[in-house]
C-alpha cells in the first residue's frame, strides 16, 4: 500500500510536470530565443543556450526608429503605477465605508454594485468612448486609469477582510475618541494588508496588460501602451524572430518577476477569495 | 421613561452620523461608478434603440424601436459571427472546467513540490496576452521548432492559426491554457476543505476511488463549480483582446466572433446602435444563462 501510494505520488507529479512545462515552454522559448539572430530562433531542434549569444534584439528594440518604445514603456509604467496607487486608496476606503459603518441603505447599495459585475465589458466600451470624449480625458490615460477604479470585485474582496478584523478592535479605537477616517487609515488599512497587496498585484497585472482599453481609446502613437506596441512592433518585422520574441520578453518580464517573488499574495488571494458559495 | 427616550434620540443622532460617515465614506466611489458603469450602461440601452451612426455625431437623432436588432438578425455575417461565439465556448468552457479541475485534483492527491508545479500552471495566467500572442504565432506558425520536428518525424501538421476549420478551437484552446491556472487554484482551496473523514468513511464503506470522487467530492466543491462555471462562460465571451492578438478574426472570418465584430461595427464602420443592439443581445444572453444556473443551482449544487 505504502509503495503503491509513492509510485502513484512520482506518476502525478510526472504528469503535473508535463503539465507545467506546457505552461511555461512558451516564456522560455521567448527567453531563450530573444538572445538569438532569428536565423536561430528557428532553428530544429531547439536550443535552450543560444550558439552565438546577442543582446542585438534588446538594443535595436530601444534604438529603433519606426517605433518608440521606450515612450510606450515609460508610458506604461507611469499609468499601471497610478492606477494601483489610486486603486489602493480608493478601494480601500469604499470598503471601510461598506463593512465598518453601519449606514442606512449599505447593503441595498452594495447589492446593485455586485450585481453590476454580471454587465459584460463590451456593452460599455462605445458609452465610455462618448463619456470620455466629454470628459476631455480620451486620448489620454486617464481614460485607462478611472474606469479602472469602479472595480466592484476587489471593493467586495477588501469588504471581506474588513469584516474579518474583530469589531471589538476598531471599538477599542472608537472609545480612545477615533473617528472613521482615523480607525480606517490607523487601524483597519494596516491589518489588511495582506488583502491589499493581493489588490495592487492583480491590478498591476490587470493594468499592465491591458489591450483593449489602450487600443479602443488611445490614438496618438506618443501615448500608446506597451500592449498595443508590442502587437504593432512585431506585425511590423514580421520575419525578425529574434526580435519580436526580445519584445515580448521586455513586456512579460515585470509581470512575471513580480508573479515569482509575490506567488503567495498571487494564489493564497485566490483561493481564499471566498470562494465557499 | 423619560431616559429611555433620551437613549433613543440619542442612538437616532449617533446613527444620523453614521449614515452621514458612510455615504462620505462612498460617495467617491459611487460617482465613478455612476459616470463609469452606471450611465454608460443605460447608454447602451439606449443607443441600441436610435440611430446613431459615428459615435461623435449625436445631432439627427431618431428612436427607431427594434430596427437594430431585426438588422442584426438579418445580416448573415452577424449570426454567422454570433455562431461563432457559441462555437468558442463550446470548446473552451468545458475545456477550462475540466482541466481546472483535473489539475487540482492531481495536486490535491499529493505531488512533490507541490507549490512550485502548482505556481508553473498558473503563470500564463499573470502574463500579458499580447506579448504571449506574439510567441504562439512563432511557435504554431511555418518553420517553427515545433512544426519542423513534427514533419522530421513523418507528421504533416497544419498551421492551426491559418486553417480555416482549427483556428477558432486553437485559439479557445490558446485561452484555455492561459485562463486555467486560475480555475485550479480556485477549485485547489475548495478541495482542501473537503473532509478526509468523509473521504475516509467512502473507502470504509468500499466506496471505489472513482465512485469517492463522482459522490463525495463533486457534490461538496459544487458551489465552486457553480461559480467557476458562470464566470467561465462569461469570460468565454468576452474573449476580444485574444482573438485581436492572435488572429485579427481571421483567416476569412474563421474567428471573428461576437465580441470582434462588435468593435468592428462600431469604429470601423461606425455603425454606433447596431454595435449597441449587438452588445445588448450578447448582454442578454448572458443573462439567461445566469438566470437558468442560478435556478438550476438547487438541483446540483450543495450548500
Amino acid at each position: 500500500m505504502e509503495k503503491k501510494g509513492k509510485a502513484g505520488k512520482w506518476i502525478l507529479t510526472i504528469v503535473m510536470l508535463l503539465v507545467g512545462l506546457i505552461c511555461i515552454f512558451p516564456f522560455i522559448f521567448m527567453i531563450s530565443s530573444s538572445f538569438k539572430v532569428s536565423g536561430e530562433v528557428m532553428q530544429f531542434p531547439f536550443h535552450l543556450i543560444p550558439e552565438h549569444f546577442t543582446f542585438d534584439n534588446f538594443i535595436g528594440l530601444f534604438q529603433n526608429g519606426m517605433y518608440n518604445f521606450q515612450k510606450w514603456y515609460v508610458n506604461t509604467v507611469v499609468m499601471t503605477g497610478l492606477c494601483i496607487l489610486i486603486k489602493i486608496f480608493f478601494v480601500s476606503f469604499t470598503a471601510y465605508g461598506f463593512s465598518k459603518i453601519n449606514f442606512k441603505g449599505r447593503d441595498t447599495i452594495f447589492l446593485i454594485l455586485l450585481s453590476a459585475m454580471m454587465i459584460p465589458s463590451d456593452i460599455m466600451i462605445l458609452p465610455r468612448y462618448i463619456i470620455f470624449k466629454n470628459l476631455h480625458i480620451l486620448d489620454t490615460m486617464w481614460a485607462l486609469i478611472l474606469p479602472s477604479c469602479v472595480d466592484v470585485y476587489f471593493v467586495f474582496l477588501l469588504r471581506q477582510s474588513f469584516i474579518s478584523v474583530p469589531e471589538s478592535i476598531s471599538e477599542a479605537a472608537r472609545i480612545d475618541g477615533c473617528g472613521h477616517l482615523r480607525i480606517y487609515w490607523q487601524v483597519i488599512f494596516p491589518l489588511s494588508k495582506p488583502a491589499i497587496a493581493t489588490m495592487a498585484l492583480f491590478s498591476f497585472t490587470w493594468a499592465w496588460n491591458d489591450y483593449m482599453g489602450p487600443y479602443l481609446y488611445i490614438s496618438t502613437m506618443d501615448k500608446q501602451m506597451l500592449s498595443v506596441g508590442v502587437k504593432l512592433f512585431a506585425s511590423g518585422l514580421i520575419q525578425d524572430y529574434g526580435s519580436q520574441m526580445a519584445a515580448a520578453t521586455v513586456v512579460l518580464l515585470p509581470v512575471l518577476v513580480a508573479f515569482l517573488f509575490c506567488q503567495r499574495f498571487f494564489i493564497e488571494g485566490v483561493a481564499s477569495s471566498g470562494v465557499k458559495g | 421613561m423619560k431616559s429611555q427616550k433620551k437613549v433613543k434620540m440619542k442612538t437616532s443622532k449617533a446613527q444620523k452620523k453614521e449614515n452621514r460617515a458612510g455615504y462620505l465614506f462612498i460617495m467617491p466611489y459611487l460617482i465613478f461608478f455612476i459616470v463609469f458603469t452606471g450611465i454608460p450602461f443605460l447608454m447602451a440601452i439606449g443607443l441600441s434603440f436610435l440611430n446613431v451612426k459615428y459615435i461623435t455625431r449625436l445631432d439627427d437623432l431618431k428612436f427607431v424601436g427594434l430596427n437594430n436588432f431585426i438588422k442584426m438578425f438579418q445580416s448573415k455575417e452577424i449570426v454567422d459571427s454570433l455562431f461563432r461565439t457559441f462555437e468558442y465556448a463550446l470548446v473552451y468552457v468545458p475545456l477550462i472546467m475540466i482541466v481546472g479541475f483535473a489539475l487540482a485534483m492531481i495536486l490535491n492527491r499529493g505531488v512533490f513540490a507541490k507549490n512550485a508545479l502548482r505556481s508553473m500552471a498558473f503563470m500564463p495566467y499573470v502574463s500579458n496576452i499580447v506579448a504571449v500572442a506574439v510567441i504562439f504565432k512563432v511557435l504554431l506558425g511555418s518553420n517553427s521548432p515545433i512544426i519542423q520536428g513534427l514533419k522530421s518525424m513523418g507528421f504533416d501538421p497544419p498551421l492551426l492559426l491559418m486553417d480555416l476549420k482549427l483556428a477558432l478551437p486553437t485559439v479557445a484552446t490558446v485561452a484555455v491554457w492561459k485562463g486555467v491556472g486560475l480555475n485550479m487554484v480556485v477549485y485547489l482551496g475548495a478541495l482542501q476543505g473537503v473532509p478526509t473523514e468523509l473521504m475516509e468513511a467512502a473507502q470504509i464503506d468500499g466506496a471505489t476511488k472513482w465512485q469517492r470522487v463522482r459522490n463525495v467530492v463533486i457534490p461538496l466543491v459544487s458551489p465552486t463549480t457553480f461559480f467557476l462555471l458562470i464566470s467561465s462562460i462569461i469570460g468565454s465571451l468576452q474573449n476580444f483582446t485574444i482573438i485581436q492578438a492572435l488572429t485579427e478574426g481571421g483567416p476569412g472570418q474563421a474567428t471573428t466572433v461576437m465580441s470582434v465584430n462588435i468593435v468592428r461595427t462600431a469604429f470601423m464602420k461606425y455603425d454606433t446602435s447596431l454595435a449597441s443592439a449587438m452588445a445588448m443581445v450578447m448582454f442578454i444572453i448572458v443573462m439567461i444563462i445566469t438566470l437558468i444556473q442560478w435556478r438550476g443551482q438547487k438541483k446540483w449544487v450543495n450548500y
